[in-house]
């Protein structure tokens, strides 16, 4: 880094960093987080960061490296204060001369400890084990310390350098090795460090009664670069974390520095609650609609197979009728219409009204109309206004759930929603039907349509609507047709009835990217909270 | 609806057209092509237009369509001299026959095939599975003629088709498959309908099945067809198979029908008639419909490309004949739209109608639009759910009374799940949380839309909030600010004992009328513990229900 950069690192630096690079240039010259942590009055964790902070920017060097540390285990403390079981055995062996192991078992509180004590009483030397008339008898041999062939025996009797090594620990609290082995020789100078290591290895691994363990100790040092930023005299000022009302009111803030942060930084991820996306689909073709001049209309969910099918001249035998595609409901009511309108309709079914037409023949039966159900199409809404409605015109439409009696699968439902609408005026025609399809189509964004013939039993010329998509070629997407005479001339309206009903499912599940039906029903909150709110 | 399996090979045969041609025209002409593969394609056709159902039909369609042969096919129909007699038992069972004779087939498998499916097709749609028409096909070559139609005793028994054991009828209704599937057509009668030859050989026991040893096999070669039925549709079912059969280079002859001499209803007859219909439409009419201009010469070749023939009349009118097979056309407009696809839907050029109205958006939808507004700004994700749903999730689960209400429950539920409308959406709203358990919390959600009460629909707004710190007080407080957004700050809060909440941490809301007396429209508070872990969730969940 080289002497231009300087001013312009000291200006990046936050005055946590200045502190603790002026710790570090002061005459001592190496630290450590603990020393350094004194010194600038900082905790140990965030003394470090900022250590590896300047490390980063090349102000100071961190030097590293591991150190082992000894402390007694729990066993180690209370077999200290009792004294090894060993020395304890030895003690009951010297003052009676000789024990059995029965004996010395019952000296001690329970028979592991008893076994330990007889292991090292006869592998440290300081017991045998002697034969009288068949029975086996432990004697003291006369050794009572265990130190290393390298160390006069003579000097050191009653202690062994294990029993040495726990009284040092035990002094120390917690010890390093090096001082450990210093304090040591200090009182056993003969002593060898590989006498020491195995020692300690026994201690340690055998017995559990020292634990080891390591400690990274760090060296903090200024490098070249922070002595000149140092040497070019930097000012501590307290940086602004949180702004506060009081800050603000009293103007302290003024000259002050703000602490920067990383505009990078991840934060903790919040989402904005939102209206469904399906249900943002189905309103934006509410207004597709009323921008095209239509009024949205409303009716009931539960209605009589009058006005679902009769009204519409499906056959009374028609398969759309049956059970096991339309839910019935257990009660039937009084056709909600006129007798008039009741009268028209049955005649229309039977052989056509006054019309040319043949109408379905055989005899068309009320109580079959009277049957009360959940609407399979929202048509039956839409002819129910056309019937208070005969005069023209009339544009009307309606976006609702519509049930059919469908085993749930993954594009099967049994309640759905449908788009209807229709128009009805004097002079309109089948082409200003396409006209109504191609521009509802091109306004939700698919601009290639086809028109087929189609088929419904309440329509005539039908056609079926297809949207083309790249990915998937032509796709179904909606019925219309002008309702046949049959169906208007019962009603008194005089003039062709332009009619649609779109499913919307469909069309949903495409654009909003689901391959099943149901997800648009069953929430899942993590895919509402990820749904854009814009398209 | 019919989907009809076309093989390229047989149908390149029929039309001399090329498949490339066919596929890229056969959508225009009241077909929907379902999936194309290297030898066949699956099309489905309208329900209305039986004549459609077989790969005959469909070339005959096509080359009238594609201007090879359009116009009338007209179908020569012989003089069979065979007779059926049809008994006075029998009419009181299944009164409507017709019959029909096809001679010098010669058929292969594919056109076996295609006839048994047209049979199929027809008992499905026109038959209204069987009850209404029902169609027998036999070979002619294993009967002996007259043949009498009757009505017998159950106990009489034959070799049914597929078994090689005698079975009575009785039997067959028991035991065959068939028998089984169509039982319910003779539930209740006394006598059961059937064919017999001159030797008292079985030919069918109509809607039922027909007689082993009438089988139709590649070795036939002349047909006798039979369509019993309760209406005239028994007709347009005998015409389109016949037409089909004579598209196979058949000669079709006539049967006469007739009843015994002293019989008190009689019947005198010869089927099939390929007497065209006549219906008369204007030219004027055509274009208005449409919306198209087209002159009467152009009204002509447009029917003709749809196989009906027309006779020019002064003053712009059309006779316009209808062949045999075609069934659907009842009204002048049903030609319009033959006219129409004649034309080419393709060509038809779709123009905004001049109708000029003011639009306007539901008012309760307005209302539901606003409603959402201040809902995601509490806070709360919409969610949409199933208005069908059972007893048990909106009473039981809920600690709530069923008897309460007048429900709407459906008649025959597709599950357990699904019996009845809901008359409460909070129920539908734990069940979304249920779903979620694995999803961070807080969770807050809502719902707009109908509940159907007492058979009164009503539209409401539902919301819940769980999460570890989930509290009345919370509750209460968006009640609050919902109540105010909706001009309602004045409402009665007022203890509840609805059970799906704790006790004395659930409130009613009552609307205050200066008319009558204060109207309940709400309900909110805590969930009760056992409703919570009704709906297997473990955090507490607060939550309101109210009429918007």
């Amino acid at each position: 880094m080289g002497g231009t950069n300087t001013k312009a690192t000291a200006d990046e630096l936050t005055a946590t960093e200045k502190r603790v690079l002026l710790a570090l240039g002061e005459e001592r010259g190496e630290w450590n987080q603990k020393t350094l942590s004194e010194k600038t009055d900082i905790n140990e964790d965030a003394v470090m960061q900022t250590a590896f902070m300047l490390a980063q920017k090349g102000l100071c060097e961190i030097n590293e490296w591991e150190k082992n540390y000894y402390r007694l285990t729990a066993e180690g403390v209370v077999y200290y204060a009792q004294r090894l079981p060993e020395r304890r055995g030895l003690d009951l062996l010297i003052d009676r001369e000789e024990a059995t192991f029965e004996e010395l078992k019952n000296a001690f509180p329970d028979e592991a400890e008893a076994n330990i004590s007889t292991n090292w009483l006869l592998r440290k030397g300081w017991a045998r084990i002697e034969e009288k008339e068949g029975e086996k008898f432990l004697t003291p041999t006369g050794n009572t310390s265990w130190i290393p062939p390298e160390v006069p025996k003579d000097r050191y009797s009653r202690v062994g350098v294990d029993e040495e090594i726990l009284r040092i620990a035990r002094d120390a609290g917690d010890i390093e090795e090096n001082i450990l082995l210093s304090r040591l020789k200090e009182r056993i100078p003969e002593i060898k460090d590989r006498s020491i290591k195995s020692f300690l290895g026994d201690l340690v691994g055998k017995r559990d009664l020292l634990e080891r363990y390591t400690i990274v100790e760090r060296r903090i040092s200024i490098t070249g670069v922070g002595k000149e930023i140092l040497s070019q005299g930097i000012s501590v000022e307290e940086e602004i974390a949180q702004l506060t009302p009081e800050l603000i009111r009293t103007g302290s803030w003024k000259g002050r520095k703000f602490k920067r942060y990383d505009v990078n930084l991840s934060s903790k991820e919040t989402f904005a609650a939102k209206i469904h996306p399906y249900q943002r689909i189905l309103d934006r073709m509410r207004r597709i609609f009323t921008e095209m001049g239509f009024t949205e209309i409303k009716g009931e969910l539960v209605q009589s197979a009058f006005w679902n099918f009769d009204a519409l001249f499906v056959p009374q035998d028609h398969p759309a009728r049956d059970m096991q595609d339309t839910f019935y409901l257990a009660t039937r009511k009084r056709i909600e219409a006129s007798e008039e309108l009741i009268k028209n309709v049955k005649q229309m079914h039977e052989h056509g009204g006054s019309l040319n037409s043949t109408g379905w023949g055989g005899e068309w039966r009320k109580e079959l109309g009277e049957e009360l159900l959940l609407r399979t199409h929202t048509t039956a809404i839409t002819l129910g206004y056309l019937a208070s409605h005969s005069e023209p015109p009339v544009k009307v439409f309606c976006i609702d759930r519509v049930y059919r009696r469908e085993t749930i699968d993954a594009t099967h439902i049994p309640e759905f929603d449908q788009l209807e609408g229709i128009v009805m005026d004097r002079g309109v025609t089948f082409s200003n039907l396409l006209g109504c399809l191609l521009t509802f189509y091109k306004k939700m964004g698919f601009p290639s349509i086809r028109f087929r013939p189609g088929y419904f039993p309440y329509t005539e010329p039908s056609v079926e609507v297809e949207v083309y998509m790249p990915a998937r070629g032509w796709i179904e997407l909606g019925g219309a047709g002008v309702f046949r005479e049959e169906v208007t001339n019962p009603m008194g309206v005089k003039y062709p009835v332009l009619a649609w009903g779109l499913g919307i499912g469909r069309l949903a599940m495409i654009s909003l990217g689901l391959t099943d039906i149901r997800d648009l029903y069953h929430s899942d909150m993590d895919w509402l909270r990820n749904a854009r709110g814009f398209r | 609806m019919p989907v009809i399996r076309l093989f390229y090979d047989d149908l390149e045969k029929l039309t001399s057209v090329s498949i490339e041609k066919i596929k890229e025209r056969l959508p225009l002409m009241c077909a929907d092509v379902e999936r194309i593969e290297a030898e066949y394609m699956d099309v489905e056709f309208f329900p209305n237009r039986p004549d459609l159902f077989s790969v005959e039909g469909v070339s005959r369609a096509l080359k009238q369509f594609l201007d090879i042969e359009p116009g009338l096919v007209t179908y020569e129909v012989e003089k069979s001299g065979i007779e059926m007699v049809v008994e006075a038992s029998v009419l009181e069972v299944r009164p409507y026959i017709v019959c029909g004779v096809v001679k010098n087939l010669q058929l292969d498998s594919n056109a076996i095939e295609s006839l048994m499916l047209l049979q199929e097709h027809l008992h499905r749609g026109i038959g209204r599975n069987r009850e209404k028409v029902s169609v027998g096909v036999h070979d002619l070559a294993k009967v002996k003629p007259p043949f009498r139609y009757l009505a017998v005793d159950p106990g009489f028994s034959f070799v049914p088709l597929d078994y090689e054991e005698e079975m009575s009828m009785e039997e067959i209704l028991e035991r065959h498959p068939k028998g089984i599937a169509f039982r319910y057509i003779l539930e209740g009668k006394a006598k059961y309908p059937l064919i017999l030859d001159s030797e008292g050989k079985t030919l069918s026991f109509p809607p039922i099945i027909n007689a082993e040893q009438t089988r139709v096999a590649k070795s036939t070669k002349d047909i006798f067809i039979e369509v019993t039925g309760l209406n005239e549709n028994v007709s347009s079912a005998l015409n389109v198979i016949a037409c089909a059969l004579a598209e196979r280079s058949g000669q079709i002859q006539s049967v006469v029908l007739r009843s015994l001499p002293g019989d008190r209803k009689e019947v005198e007859k010869e089927t099939p008639c390929f007497e065209p219909g006549t219906m008369e439409i204007s030219v004027k009419e055509v274009n208005s419909l449409i919306g198209i201009e087209l002159s009467a010469e152009e009204c002509k070749k447009c029917c003709e490309r749809m196989g009906l023939v027309v006779e020019a009349k002064p003053e712009g009118t059309m006779a316009v004949k209808i062949p045999a097979y075609r069934y659907d056309i009842l009204h002048p407009w049903d030609i319009i739209e033959d006219i129409a696809i004649g034309y080419g839907y393709d060509r038809i050029k779709p123009e905004i109608p001049g109708t000029m109205v003011i639009g306007e958006v539901h008012q309760i939808e307005e209302k539901k639009r606003a409603v959402r507004e201040v809902m995601t700004g509490l806070g709360y994700f919409e969610v949409l759910t199933f208005t069908l749903t059972s007893e048990r999730k909106q009473f039981e689960l809920m600690k709530r009374n069923l008897k309460k209400f007048d429900v709407v429950k459906v008649a025959s539920p597709i599950s357990t799940e699904h019996t009845m409308l809901r008359c409460s959406m909070l129920p539908n709203l734990l069940e979304i949380l249920s779903l979620n358990k694995h999803r961070d919390l807080p969770q807050r959600i809502f719902e707009v839309g109908p509940v159907v009460l007492n058979y009164k629909e009503k539209c409401r707004l539902a919301a819940v909030s769980t999460h570890a710190n989930a509290n009345f007080a919370e509750v209460k407080s968006v009640m609050d600010a919902v109540l105010k957004e909706m001009g309602l700050e004045d409402a009665e809060v007022v203890e509840s004992e609805d059970g799906a909440f704790l006790e004395g941490r659930r409130a009613d809301i009552f609307k205050k009328s200066l008319t009558k007396n204060a109207t309940h429209i709400g309900v909110f508070g805590e969930l009760h513990p056992e409703v919570i872990l009704n709906f297997g969730l473990s955090y507490p969940v607060v939550g309101f229900e109210v009429d918007i």
